[in-house]
């Protein structure tokens, strides 16, 4: 009784535990053992555990180099049937989903890798890599995109806006393997892109059968505004000495002279009651009265003071060229705005459309 | 009036102490004047004597930041334009402390003692008096108007002839200096007036005014 049971329970967890991951389990224990079928020399059937693990229901569960390597097993494996047709095939498939994937030299032989190299130059394919994630500052920094291409191809990487929209045309011309296109952030037009969905793309620029298909990715841009300095403030107006005499000072002048003149003429009244009183003091009175005048009219109101206009033009001067400094500073800090860029995946597409 | 004690001292005492702690040093202001001298003497009703004529004066101040110590000397010879009255030369002296209160005050006390002399008799006053004295600027401190008033704190006059005191003595001055540019010498015009109640009698005053013109050096 105590074995049925034992056993039992054994089945129940067999049973719940093998639905988890059972598609990638198979994807890849499939071309693990095509893989072994392969070096044990049977053909036949690792041709049917590797057909089976890149079937389209198993597409996914492997990464590209899993595919790549069970498609190149695969053709190799054809080769050696004798079936050099489905060997370019698989190869050619290889080449689409990696144009940079070569053969291992080590594990396949030289007709293998010679067969795969002739595939990879018929067989007109371009791939493009971007960082998941960039931050750029405008004119300073680059993003950088790597173009892949499986032979000798003509293209022409542009970036759109989403809706079609011409933004910068980075690269124009032929790659024979792979090329390095750097953007600074800045569209045609010499201002950084704002923010928005673009189009990264690589395409062809001769049409026909053996053209490489179009590669595109769409870049999620967000600029994100530079910090700018204040503006210095302007000079205030206790700073800025007086350009012009104020009514004050010669008023002041004048008073003193006459008070001092109405001084010595009624001195005799105040004093003493009217007694004495020389005629004497009028002219002494006069004379304070006139210098009061003078005083007034050589301090007079609104008379320029060159010496303070001079003094106010230096400092209004040196205002504007750190008013001047600090425009510029900000002009560069907003031409080197943050860009921060998020790359959607890399997808191919018709050459009006996404495929 | 006579000058009481009680009063002076603590004055004098007062303006020394504060010489004593002022910290700057002490300047030297010289100067000298030349004056057109006017006396009127009434010593009755209707009994008026008036006199005229020049006089030089001098005066020795030591400044001692906001404060100064001065003496003064004129001296002048009277020649008579009416009245009854005998030519007489005038003798002033006066010392004065002072103190400037602002920078445009300045209160200063002493003694002044004045005498008329005659080939017979001299009439001698002796007054304390209190002065307060503002200076107003016309061109910066190039050119300054000023005015100055003063009354006695007491008093003492000795008539030989007759049988007067000393009343009410008070006067003014008004004034305009200037000071050149660069230059440690200045120009006063000056306007002054002095009067004096005399009692005792029928009543009576005397009145000396004085236009001067003066040469200073230094502040």
């Amino acid at each position: 009784m105590r074995f049925p049971r034992a056993l039992l329970i054994l089945t129940l967890a067999l049973a719940v535990a093998r639905p988890r991951d059972a598609v990638a389990q198979t994807a890849r224990d499939l071309v693990t053992q095509g893989v072994r079928a392969y070096r044990a020399l049977e053909y036949d059937a690792a041709v049917a555990l590797l057909k089976r693990s890149v079937a389209d229901r198993a597409i996914g569960t492997l990464s590209t180099a899993e595919r790549a390597q069970a498609l190149t097993y695969l053709g190799a494996t054809e080769l050696f049937r004798g079936r050099r047709d489905s060997a370019a095939l698989a190869f050619a498939d290889v080449v689409q989903l990696d144009p940079r994937y070569r053969p291992d030299e080590l594990v396949f032989p030289p007709q293998v890798t010679n067969l795969f190299q002739e595939v990879r130059q018929a067989t007109k394919t371009v791939s493009l890599a971007v960082p998941p994630v960039t931050e750029v500052r405008a004119r300073l920094d680059r993003f950088t995109a790597r173009v892949f291409t499986s032979s000798l191809a003509d293209v022409a990487v542009t970036l759109a806006r989403d809706d079609g929209t011409p933004v910068r045309e980075l690269y124009t011309g032929p790659v024979a393997d792979s090329l390095t296109v750097t953007w600074d952030g800045f569209s045609a037009g010499g201002t950084p892109v704002a923010t928005g969905r673009y189009v990264l793309r690589v395409a062809p620029r001769t049409a026909g059968a053996v053209a490489p298909p179009v590669r595109q990715v769409t870049l999620d841009i967000e600029q994100q505004a530079a910090d700018t300095l204040p503006w210095p403030p302007a000079p205030p107006a206790p700073a800025l000495l007086p350009e012009r005499t104020p009514a004050g000072p010669a008023v002041r002048s004048l008073a003193a002279g006459v008070a001092a003149a109405a001084a010595a003429i009624v001195l005799p009244s105040v004093m003493a009651r009217g007694a004495g009183g020389s005629d004497a003091r009028f002219a002494v009175g006069a004379a304070i009265g006139v210098a009061g005048v003078v005083g007034f009219i050589a301090q007079r109101p609104g008379r320029p003071l060159a010496a303070n206009v001079q003094a106010n033009t230096l400092q209004r001067d040196a205002w504007m060229r750190r008013l001047d400094a600090v425009k510029g500073e900000n002009a560069t800090r907003r031409a080197t705005a943050r860009l921060v860029i998020r790359a959607d995946p890399i997808v191919t597409a018709d050459r009006g459309g996404t495929r | 009036m006579r000058p009481s004690a009680p009063t002076v001292l603590p004055i004098w005492m007062l303006g020394l102490a504060l010489v004593a702690q002022a910290q700057d040093r002490p300047t030297l202001a010289f100067r000298g004047d030349a004056a057109a001298v006017w006396l009127r003497q009434e010593t009755a009703p209707g009994v008026v004597q008036q006199l005229r004529g020049p006089a030089l004066g001098a005066e020795a101040r030591v400044n001692y930041g906001p404060f100064a110590l001065g003496a003064s000397l004129l001296e002048g010879n009277l020649d008579v334009l009416g009245g009854l009255a005998s030519k007489r030369d005038v003798v002033e002296g006066r010392v004065l402390i002072a103190a400037r209160a602002l920078p445009w005050l300045e209160v200063s006390v002493g003694p002044l003692l004045r005498a008329y002399v005659t080939d017979s008799t001299t009439e001698r006053w002796v007054v304390w008096q209190g002065r307060a004295r503002a200076d107003a600027p016309i061109l910066t401190t190039s050119l300054t108007s000023y005015v100055e008033v003063w009354r006695a704190l007491s008093s003492r006059v000795t008539f030989p002839s007759a049988p007067l005191s000393a009343g009410r003595v008070q006067g003014g001055e008004a004034g305009l200096m200037y000071r050149p540019p660069r230059r440690p010498i200045w120009l006063r015009l000056a306007y002054r007036l002095d009067n004096a109640l005399l009692g005792g009698g029928p009543g009576g005053s005397e009145t000396l005014e004085a236009v001067s013109l003066s040469v200073g050096i230094g502040r």
